[in-house]
């Protein structure tokens, strides 16, 4: 019923009543947003298992009256917290494994002290993982065992594997793991060797602050919170829209600083020398050769990814020494592909297809 | 329903999200030069002892009023957070301990499910 002119009036005078009441939604919500907290994430019944320094493994309470052979340690990323695995319930990944029949541990990281400036990647690679393995492996009574790496927390699931590679990993799933670290354009540049005097910078903060790990991860999209915040006023009215844009901007915000030696690893072999994709990466005078990895790899990148673009990602799977090994390229970015409703539809149920499999 | 080309919602969300785009895209451009990794690392070495500085200098302000600083609070937080696990550990212990069958949730020592789970068959997969 479109007028000659194109205007349909009956819906233009809705659309304004509808406009009017979002208006005083936006008031009302406006005022409990900045009044009331966020809602509580990472809320998934868990025992800690052990917390050592920067270091704390958790089991998660199984809810499944069967559960696989095969127990999952999941690697966090040292930037970030864990819970951005376990958000709410029913946009819990966490939870996702355990109604699925999966026995879940998971490494995850505390800001370290400044007297932990110290660490080395050889304290994650060579000690934090095994001694963790070693726990899961204790606490479960199962000698094979299963590793989830989340970004970085992948790049240490590989090192880990690539050395210890006679050792308990059973299987290997890195979600958006960088490995050609040139390929990271930005990072790339802002680390650059000739205007980035890291000795410098790690001999004055002794600790990598959060506050400049944070801010290098917005400079890769400077316009995206201002504009994110524009979007989050529009829509201020949907509870929804709101708990996501809460929960996500928490964890966003919620960086970890670096141990100074560990980030001065990082960046001298990975983003100067990009060791890791030379295959001529050492952890504690120990070789690291991707090639060296046979157990069964599933490798997660995202399409928009603008934190580890496909690019720096994609050489994995062509690297790695096994026989069975997939990538799946998902739509989404870095963070949506395994949280948020993408992941709910599209990462989780594939992880579960091909994990199950190999669990037993 | 209104043509969503006349909505001027639509128009509005649309516009921002190709500002933001256009912005990112820009200014990405201009941070993949070598002026620019120069300038930046200037100013954030710079501004990197100054914050530590600060930060030292705030420590001793609130020590001084005896009061705790952000870093503290957190290590605080931190250190509960460990409390309460050992606590559930305990808990779990002592619930095995008196047999408790009517503990409200599993832990520790409690029977875990058996680890017999097969995948579904490919029918079976959702």
């Amino acid at each position: 019923m479109n007028a000659p002119t194109g205007l349909d009036f009956a819906s233009i005078s809705e659309r304004v009543q509808s406009e009017v009441q979002r208006a005083i939604q936006r008031s009302i919500k406006g005022v409990e947003y900045f009044s009331s907290s966020g809602p509580s994430l990472g809320s998934t019944p868990k025992d800690i298992l052990a917390v050592r320094g920067t270091m704390n493994l958790y089991h998660y309470r199984p809810i499944a009256d069967e559960i696989y052979r095969v127990p999952i340690l999941i690697v966090m990323a040292t930037t970030n917290r864990g819970y951005i695995l376990d958000m709410v319930p029913g946009q819990s990944f966490i939870e996702f494994l355990l109604k699925r029949g999966y026995d879940v541990y998971m490494l995850d990281w505390t800001a370290p002290k400044p007297e932990e400036k110290s660490l080395r990647m050889e304290d994650y690679v060579l000690d934090f993982i095994p001694d963790c393995i070693r726990r899961v492996q204790q606490d479960s009574g199962e000698k094979d065992v299963s590793i989830i790496g989340y970004c970085f927390g992948g790049v240490l699931s590989l090192l880990y594997g690539s050395i210890f590679h006679d050792g308990p990993m059973k299987n290997l799933i890195c979600f958006t793991t960088p490995i050609d670290f040139r390929e990271m354009k930005l990072f790339s540049n802002f680390s650059d060797r000739r205007y980035f005097d890291v000795d410098r910078l790690i001999d004055t903060t002794g600790n990598m602050p959060p506050e400049l790990i944070l801010q290098s991860f917005e400079m890769l999209r400077p316009g995206s919170r201002v504009a994110s915040q524009v979007q989050l006023w529009d829509n201020i009215w949907n509870d929804e829209y709101v708990k996501a844009y809460r929960m996500m901007d928490r964890w966003g915000t919620d960086t970890l600083p670096l141990a100074g030696e560990y980030f001065r690893a990082i960046t001298k072999d990975l983003m100067w020398d990009n060791k890791l994709y030379n295959d001529t990466m050492t952890v504690g005078g120990r070789e690291a050769k991707l090639a060296d990895i046979k157990v069964p790899i599933l490798h997660a990148v995202a399409e928009h990814d603008h934190i580890v673009p496909y690019d720096a990602a994609k050489h994995l799977i062509a690297k790695i020494g096994s026989s069975d090994k997939e990538e799946v390229v998902l739509k989404g970015g870095h963070v949506s592909v395994v949280a948020g409703a993408n992941a709910i539809k599209r990462l989780w149920p594939k992880l579960d297809s091909w994990l199950g499999k190999r669990s037993t | 329903m209104a043509d969503k080309g006349n909505d001027p919602a639509v128009i509005w969300q649309t516009m921002i999200g190709e500002m933001e785009k256009g912005f990112n895209s820009f200014a990405n451009q201009a941070m993949t030069s070598p002026e620019f990794s120069k300038v930046m690392n200037q100013v954030g070495g710079a501004t990197a002892g100054a914050q530590k500085q600060l930060g030292e200098l705030m420590e001793k302000y609130l020590l001084a009023m005896n009061l705790p600083s952000r870093a503290q609070m957190v290590g605080m937080a931190e250190r509960i957070q460990a409390i309460e696990g050992q606590l559930n550990e305990i808990k779990a212990l002592l619930q095995q301990v008196h047999h408790n069958s009517l503990a409200p949730e599993s832990g520790y020592g409690t029977p875990r499910p058996p680890r017999t789970k097969r995948p579904p068959s490919e029918g079976e997969q959702k």
